[in-house]
């Protein structure tokens, strides 16, 4: 072989080494990529739809087995991984593909970038990621149902759920539950998925949130799963609330979620609602959560069977992006009931009952210091509302009490109705009992309120304000249930009374009150109202909402801007207790509907009043406007135009 | 309760006889109830049972009245206010009767706005008996009756 040959077979050779290993004298260019999973847009706290998926290719080829690292902001709006931490990092595969875990908008709304980056790359890829701000209301509400009027009529239900709204009122998403106990029921576990709807109102913040959800057994029939809720504002963060669809009528509250909260601690709480044979049923008591393990004591109203001080026992799963969770193993009355909750803040959640069979809907409040240092002491000067849920004896009742806690003894004035047969300024006495642990009951031995005898009374958290829960100025109080035969469904809550002065009861005011009637067009039986308005020298005049879907009072039908007015007389021999001899409400123009009302101050920020008829009763609420808020009431809602009281 | 006046003496002593005996059998319980009438809504154990013959239907009430549905029924001592509750005329499982019939009512009497009634538990008619509330005096809703059916228990 001469020497060309050897010089043609070397050059071949060194060729074939150069590609064989890659040899070459041109750099190494690693890229990455973002292939998918950007220009996403969500609801803050909650998980985008699809994860990131970034591509890393060195000199135009897949790099298997690389590792990628993405990284959300530290700060602001941004987004974690599945860990909770805003950096995941994953190593290609055989397409140099790498693939985030799930990623969860934070708490912050706005947009941002997430990166991804490799070794060796000079840029990283970038993700486009939107996080929508809103607001979290948890919202609860129980009654009587129109729709799903079987051949056994109308039905008891309960309502709770949880609704984001954005700074324009658009409804974004949420969750509820809705049980009748007799055949509506929402999906179980998932519940219903509210995708829409709007929150208006007006700057005295009277106005509707609509609901879009994917339950189309529930709404009126024109429009099925639309529910419409009437809201009353008290501050931005507090709401009273009435179903206004005409779909069923029932009283409520919505108020804003602080999230995230986990349920853990001590609790003193109140269910009612109906059994599995449809008979009403409350039960109330306290319960502890530690390490999401439920112990506790519950006094059951029952179908007759009144049963004090069982043990209860269950578990508590963890929440959801909208505070929702379940309640596991409590039993009641050999029934092991299915409960959901909603938490407004990590001391106070909304309980349901999701039974196929029975239903219901109550809060629990956290005990705070009355976890352990409770004692007869814990009680002060108070003034109570009591009422029967939907399908218990129609009764309501409200009153003040003056504790002796060295004797346990308490004496007090009260109205109440049952059915028409009322009490007004009745002198009630008797005895209570308070354990360290905020457990007790409440007896009145005098028979100054009719048929009512016996309560459970369970103390919650001192800080607390059991009304508006959101607002740290509460004093606490205690919850009742009612534990008499025949009373089955009554539940209430005691708050302290601190300012009786009539010169307190001034200024701007929601109201609300849930209504039984013995004489409705039709066969149900009751009709609910929310309103707003200016109370001078005892006089309110205000607007309103009325829901009245039995021709109660009116026409069958929800009416809007309904006058309310009457003037509360202050009760001389009773400081702190008012009659209003008629509150009107002008449904119909010219023919004012006379209520008379009983009204029980606990300050003048919150007053219980009841209506105590021959032919309606109900039990409601005066909660006061902070001065100068009413301009911020309509925040978070889209706007219409004021009306005049 | 409201008594129609008899005017024929025979009558009247028809009258003050059945009277007599509706003394023994309704007030009696009646008034011994009394002290503890407030402190249980409806006691079992004081319950009465009245024949009669319907002379009224009320489907809701009159002003004063309990609430929910009503017979008037005529006794021989005059008429009764009986309160069948919210559902005791309503729904599956109800009954209904007419004025004219015979029925048979157990219950406990109560006065309530100053007025006496007779408050329901059980109705007999034609032969069949209904229950408007159970042993505790709460109303017996159409779906409890559904339920309690379906699972066999009772009241």
């Amino acid at each position: 072989m001469n020497r060309r040959v050897w010089r043609v077979v070397l050059a071949a050779l060194c060729l074939a080494l150069i590609a064989l290993t890659g040899c070459s004298s041109s750099p190494t260019i690693v890229t990455i990529t973002a292939t998918s999973g950007s220009d996403q847009t969500m609801l803050i706290r909650a998980a985008f739809s699809a994860p990131l998926v970034a591509t890393v290719m060195t000199n135009g080829k897949p790099t298997i087995g690389t590792t990628v690292t993405f990284t959300a902001p530290g700060t602001g709006a941004s987004a974690v991984f599945a860990d909770g931490k805003n950096t995941d990092t994953e190593t290609t595969d055989m397409n140099g593909v790498a693939t985030s875990t799930a990623v969860t908008a934070n708490t912050a709304g706005g947009s941002y970038m997430v990166t991804a980056t490799v070794s060796g790359a000079t840029a990283p890829a970038s993700f486009s990621l939107t996080n929508t701000a809103a607001t979290f209301y948890s919202f609860n509400l129980n009654g009587l149902e129109v729709v799903n009027e079987t051949k056994t009529g109308y039905n008891y239900y309960a309502l709770a759920g949880s609704v984001a709204v954005d700074a324009k009122g658009n409804v974004v998403a949420g969750e509820q539950d809705y049980n009748d106990g007799n055949g509506y029921l929402s999906p179980q576990p998932s519940g219903d998925a509210i995708s829409g709807g709007t929150l208006t109102v007006d700057a005295t913040g009277q106005g509707t949130l609509t609901l879009k959800t994917n339950n189309t057994n529930l709404g009126p029939p024109g429009s099925p799963g639309t529910e419409a809720l009437g809201v009353q504002f008290v501050n931005t963060n507090h709401a009273l609330i009435i179903q206004f669809d005409g779909s069923a009528t029932s009283s409520g509250s919505m108020d804003v979620q602080t999230l995230p909260a986990a349920v853990s601690g001590n609790y003193a709480f109140t269910v009612s609602g109906v059994d599995t044979t449809y008979f009403p049923r409350a039960f109330g008591g306290i319960f502890s959560v530690t390490g999401g393990a439920v112990g506790g004591t519950a006094d059951v109203n029952d179908h007759g069977t009144v049963s004090l001080a069982n043990a209860i026992s269950g578990a508590v799963t963890s929440e959801d992006p909208f505070g929702r969770g379940q309640i596991t193993g409590i039993s009641i009355n050999g029934e092991t009931l299915a409960l959901n909750y909603y938490i407004v803040g990590g001391e106070v959640i909304r309980i349901i009952d999701v039974d196929g069979s029975g239903s219901g809907l109550g809060s629990a409040f956290g005990q705070g210091a009355n976890a352990s240092g409770a004692s007869s002491a814990s009680l002060g000067n108070s003034v109570f509302g009591v009422e029967g849920n939907s399908w218990a004896t129609p009764y309501a009742g409200a009153g003040m009490l003056v504790p002796n806690s060295g004797a346990g003894t308490f004496t007090g004035i009260a109205d109440e109705d049952e059915q028409g047969t009322f009490v007004a300024g009745s002198a009630i006495s008797g005895t209570y009992t308070i354990a360290s642990n905020g457990y007790g009951n409440l007896a009145i031995t005098n028979a100054g309120l009719q048929h009512l005898t016996s309560f459970g009374l369970y103390l919650t958290d001192p800080t607390l304000n059991l009304l508006d829960p959101n607002n740290a100025s509460g004093g606490g109080g205690a919850l009742l249930v009612d534990l008499d035969a025949g009373y089955e469904g009554g539940t209430g809550m005691v708050i302290p009374q601190t300012d009786t002065a009539t010169t307190s009861l001034t200024g701007n005011y929601a109201f609300g009150a849930q209504e039984y009637s013995g004489a409705g067009v039709l066969d149900g039986w009751e009709f609910d109202y929310i309103g707003q308005g200016s109370i001078a020298a005892g006089a309110l005049t205000g607007t309103g909402l009325v829901s009245d879907p039995f021709g109660s009072i009116a026409a069958v039908g929800e009416n809007t801007a309904v006058p309310f007015s009457g003037t509360a007389t202050p009760d001389a021999a009773n400081v702190g207790r008012y009659t209003m001899a008629s509150l009107d409400v002008t449904i119909v123009s010219g023919s004012p509907v006379p209520l008379a009302m009983a009204i029980y101050q606990a300050s003048g920020g919150y007053l219980f009043w009841v209506d105590e008829d021959a032919l309606t009763l109900s039990l409601g609420t005066l909660q006061q406007i902070p001065s100068g808020s009413r301009a911020g009431l309509h925040a978070r809602s889209k706007q219409t135009v004021q009306r005049k009281n | 309760m409201k008594r129609n006046l008899l005017t024929k003496p025979s009558g009247m002593i028809a009258c003050l006889t059945s009277g007599l005996l509706f003394a023994i059998v309704v007030v009696a319980p009646l008034i011994s109830q009394s002290a503890d009438e407030s402190r249980v809504y409806y006691d079992v154990n004081r319950e009465v049972t009245l024949s009669g013959t319907v002379s009224g239907v009320l489907s809701r009430p009159m002003p004063g009245m309990m609430w929910g549905a009503h017979l008037l029924v005529t006794t021989t001592s005059g008429t009764l206010d009986a309160s069948l509750g919210r559902w005791g005329l309503m729904g599956k499982g109800g009954f209904s009767v007419s004025i004219g019939q015979q029925v048979e009512l157990t219950g406990v009497m109560k006065t309530m706005n100053s007025k006496e009634v007779l408050v329901v538990r059980t109705v007999k008619v034609n032969g069949t008996v209904y229950t408007i509330r159970d042993e505790q005096g709460t109303p017996v809703s159409p779906q409890a009756r559904e339920l309690i059916g379906q699972k066999g228990d009772g009241l």
